[in-house]
């Protein structure tokens, strides 16, 4: 009896889930219906993956914070360190003479060390998520504001002009498109996907989020498991910063300063609970391309101006909230119960 | 119970000690600070950052959070600025500045307290929303001819130590809520939610009630934030506010309010506010250029909870050790009597 209500219990998580997808899929399906029929131009490819490369920077962070978010924290120095990463790339570059590409290694490194810092204090210290992630947010800034003063280049205009090779990384055209930040947020997709679905250590990232207590005393470094997710948030942080720094061909300080909420809303929507436990990286992505088309299509077909689209944006991560809060909502879950139960009756 | 009443009153203590700490540090760096203009500067500038941590602190001690308040207090100052500039009576741009937070914290209260959403996230996508609206209102304009008159108020201050009425307003403000809430059964309520909510329903507290009140009280004073906001810098564009949540959370912090709910008081958040707002004018007269200014700010706010919480974490074990000390010890005192 017990084994069999729990088995139907996973089924339908498992149905869940997947319904979350499907209707995550739908949604897209439906996007780029409406937005087809009004103006045409919105299914011309080409232009559809520039619009999409603008925001697909957010699903590249948006994918690491999905493993923060499944573990129970929340990360919102992300933005802060795409600047960081950006400046340091363009001033070591630039002022300091070095190789692009030990540039963009400093970039990385440093990026790490971020992670690291703001991690160890979360995880080894028991300062809440969103405490330290916030100092760091600050600090991160700062950092790459100081750095942004070290170059000759004033900080307002940026660093540009960067070698060939760095740009032609993310900037190459097939046909008429230019598919390289999608191409770099697929690839993340995957290997991320793979390490969380698939791996022992996504296994544990799960388990963490669900009971750490539970966690540690069957013998995972919980502690360890947290920090590394805010290092790979960091790094995730640092790819999105290194593909907006060679696709613009521009180096400035503040490029993720507006960042944080379209990170949290494509997280949310892709089906993270922010609570831990939950969360896959599929959905994440769908999310992104639901937002992504958002962005493109209502300044495309409704004439909407680009400023004006926080609204839209913060209205869908409001409903979905609302959504799934009235869904595990006490008074709601018993009225359906209560309804479920008449119904039987009735039948009956 | 009076244990907890002396580590309260520290805590606020605590972040007065590193104000004053802060202020002679910078004294001694360059004594062309300790002027009263400078000093008073320093709190006078301040005025908005504490009227909204003040409300901050709300909804941190009853173990939420809002930061929808950055939007909330731009919408307000653009509508107010807006329609005082058109030439409506200032009483009734006021009202309206208020009505418009009492909206945004009925939307807050009812996702958060009624619906249960998690207030972060939340709060997140309202203050998405009011920001799109803000630039929906203005069309992306800037309302930069406010009169003369409404301007001139923010800089009549106390003759002799150049406070201005605004920053005792505050204070006033300030000390009225703390009173409220430290000496009235109704005001107990935050903190007694914040600490425990289930504890406080089965001793006959509304919890969805006492969240959804702090939700109000925080957009109202995000609200009236605004309208100081409008009249002290007299001009007011569409990014206006942005990213004073953060600062909010930092002061509340800085001043002693623990996240997870509570703990702390208004008072040590309007000192939080003060420190936040000091550091870039400190920072002058330290000889360091401005653009230290969030780095500083992020290393103090890292500093002060890594360190809080450390010491959270010993004092626990400590008494979990005594704890432990004193049960064996009982242990063996029964056995010696048995004996």
């Amino acid at each position: 009896m017990m084994s069999g209500n729990v088995s139907s219990e996973n089924k339908n998580k498992l149905k869940a889930k997947l319904n979350w997808n499907w209707f995550l899929i739908a949604v897209i399906l439906i996007e780029i219906l409406i937005f087809g029929v009004t103006n045409p131009k919105f299914l011309n490819v080409s232009s559809m993956f520039r619009s999409m490369n603008d925001f697909v920077p957010i699903g590249i962070i948006g994918i690491f914070v999905t493993l923060v978010m499944i573990t129970g924290g929340i990360d919102i120095q992300a933005g802060s360190i795409v600047g960081l990463t950006s400046i340091i790339i363009g001033v070591a570059w630039q002022d300091w003479g070095l190789n692009i590409w030990a540039a963009v290694a400093l970039a990385v490194v440093i990026a790490i060390l971020c992670g690291i810092l703001t991690g160890f204090f979360i995880a080894y210290c028991g300062v809440q998520a969103m405490v330290a992630t916030l100092g760091g947010s600050f600090l991160y800034a700062g950092l790459a504001l100081m750095v942004s003063t070290m170059s000759n280049t004033p900080s307002y205009m940026g660093i540009t002009n960067f070698p060939d090779a760095f740009r032609a990384m993310t900037k190459f055209k097939i046909g008429k498109i230019s598919p390289g930040p999608a191409i770099v947020f697929l690839i993340v997709a995957v290997i991320m996907g793979i390490v969380l679905h698939k791996t022992k250590y996504g296994r544990k990232i799960f388990l963490v989020g669900v009971n750490p207590n539970a966690g540690s005393f069957s013998g995972i470094n919980t502690k360890r498991v947290v920090l590394s997710t805010y290092v790979l948030s960091a790094i995730g942080a640092a790819i999105a910063g290194i593909v907006l720094t060679s696709y613009y061909n521009i180096a400035k300080s503040d490029l993720g300063s507006t960042f944080t909420m379209n990170i949290i809303t494509v997280v949310v929507l892709g089906g993270t609970l922010s609570t831990g436990g939950k969360g896959n990286v599929l959905g994440t992505v769908l999310a992104t391309i639901i937002i992504g088309l958002i962005k493109f299509g209502l300044p495309l077909c409704f004439g909407i101006n680009a400023q004006y689209l926080d609204a839209p944006i913060g209205i869908l991560l409001v409903v979905v909230l609302l959504g799934r809060a009235l869904m595990v909502h006490p008074a709601f879950v018993n009225y359906r119960a209560k309804c479920k139960s008449r119904r039987q009756k009735a039948a009956a | 119970m009076n244990s907890l009443r002396t580590l309260l009153k520290k805590r606020e203590m605590t972040s007065f000690f590193f104000l004053i700490l802060l202020f002679a540090v910078v004294g001694c760096i360059n004594p062309a600070f300790l002027a009263v203009s400078n000093i008073a500067a320093c709190f006078n500038s301040s005025v908005v950052f504490v009227i909204i941590s003040v409300g901050m602190a709300f909804t941190i001690m009853v173990g939420e959070i809002d930061v929808s308040v950055g939007s909330c207090l731009g919408m307000t100052a653009v509508v107010v600025g807006s329609m005082i500039c058109n030439g409506a009576s200032w009483a009734v741009a006021f009202a309206v500045g208020i009505l418009i937070g009492i909206i945004v914290g009925c939307i807050n209260g009812f996702g958060v307290a009624i619906m249960k959403a998690p207030s972060l996230i939340f709060t997140l996508g309202v203050n998405g929303i009011l920001r799109g609206l803000m630039f929906i209102y203005t069309n992306g304009a800037d309302v930069n001819n406010i009169p003369k008159s409404f301007k001139d108020i923010s800089a009549k201050a106390l003759p002799g130590i150049k406070i201005t009425y605004y920053f005792i307003a505050a204070l006033i403000l300030t000390i009225i809520i703390h009173l409220l809430l430290t000496k009235t059964r109704k005001g107990r309520y935050v903190k007694a939610v914040g600490d425990n909510a289930d504890g406080a329903k089965l001793v006959g507290i509304d919890p969805v009630k006492t969240k959804f009140l702090s939700y109000i009280i925080c957009a109202v004073m995000a609200s009236i934030a605004g309208i100081l906001f409008c009249s002290r810098i007299g001009i007011v564009t569409t990014s206006s506010g942005n990213g004073y949540e953060m600062t909010a959370v930092a002061a509340c912090v800085l001043g002693g309010i623990s996240l997870t709910g509570g703990v702390g008081s208004v008072i040590g958040s309007a000192i939080g506010a003060v420190i936040m707002s000091s550091i870039s004018y400190l920072l002058v007269f330290m000889g360091f250029s401005s653009n230290y200014n969030d780095a500083i700010t992020g290393s103090i706010l890292i500093v002060i909870v890594v360190v809080d919480s450390v010491m959270q974490i010993r004092s626990r074990l400590k008494l979990r050790h005594e704890r432990l000390q004193a049960r064996t010890r009982d242990d063996m005192v029964t056995e010696g009597e048995n004996a």
